[in-house]
């Protein structure tokens, strides 16, 4: 991604996406999203928190993991509800997919 | 093109004004033209080549190619009357974007920006070489860099 601003980056107090299996057997679909150099920094945090409803910190985390790390795992959901982001993502043509949690 | 923060009466009915010349305007609707530039094989609902030719990745597609006729439906109401989005005001003109306009022309903006970059080749835009630019591509640099300075500008209103 670009860098076109230097994000304002607050610790993130929430906690990470944890399956109880025993209770959520079926969310073993995990929603990742990939770095590429096209779309902007500003705009992929925009599209976390259109998409997820997060709040702008949250958001920046995870676009900043994208951008430094090369992906970030977005979200853990059942195969209904990840295919779903996905294409809520794609259709903002970010570099989305799903995959199963091995 | 510039944001005008302006209070909302009703903040359920969203309206985001931006300050545009005339040139801007004329820029950003020759760009919008190019929509769409993204091919729906470009989605992958996946990494798993597995999935490849399954009935979830053609839903995709299918998904997609929807979303993008219902855009170009919008983009033709822009085209046949710009003036429900580009209005004079007392001194200058502005694009006024309501409900859910923003999160369409950023949708479109972006079609043209990302789909730009893949005819280019994708190339990785934070390294060297620069492109080697050919009569052939040097429009998708410009598609690419417009879209994307379009693309800022709108994101400027919900910064």
């Amino acid at each position: 991604m670009p860098e076109i601003s230097a994000p304002s980056i607050v610790p993130d107090t929430t906690k990470e996406e944890k399956t109880k299996s025993k209770d959520r057997p079926d969310r073993g679909y995990l929603v990742i999203c990939w770095n590429d150099p096209v779309n902007l920094m500003d705009y992929v945090t925009h599209v976390f928190q259109a998409v997820f409803g997060w709040p702008k910190a949250r958001a920046e985390r995870h676009m900043l993991q994208v951008h430094q790390t090369g992906k970030s795992l977005l979200v853990r959901e059942t195969f209904e509800k990840a295919e779903h982001y996905v294409h809520q993502l794609q259709g903002y043509s970010l570099h989305a997919t799903m995959e199963r949690e091995e | 093109m510039k944001f005008l923060p302006n209070p909302a009466k009703d903040p359920a009915e969203r309206t985001l004004i931006f300050q545009i010349d005339t040139r801007e305007e004329a820029l950003l609707l020759a760009v919008l033209r190019l929509y769409p530039v993204i091919q729906n094989s470009h989605h992958h609902l996946s990494k798993d080549p597995q999935r490849a030719g399954s009935s979830e990745q053609r839903l995709l597609e299918e998904s997609m190619a929807q979303q993008r006729a219902a855009h170009r439906r919008k983009l033709d109401e822009l085209f046949l009357k710009p003036q429900r989005f580009f209005k004079d005001a007392p001194g200058e003109r502005r694009l006024v974007l309501k409900g859910d306009q923003f999160e369409w022309l950023l949708q479109v903006l972006n079609d043209i920006r990302v789909g730009s970059w893949v005819k280019l080749g994708c190339p990785d835009l934070e390294k060297a070489p620069p492109l080697e630019l050919t009569r052939a591509n040097a429009r998708y640099l410009h598609s690419m860099d417009l879209s994307g300075q379009f693309q800022m500008a709108l994101l400027e209103a919900v910064k």
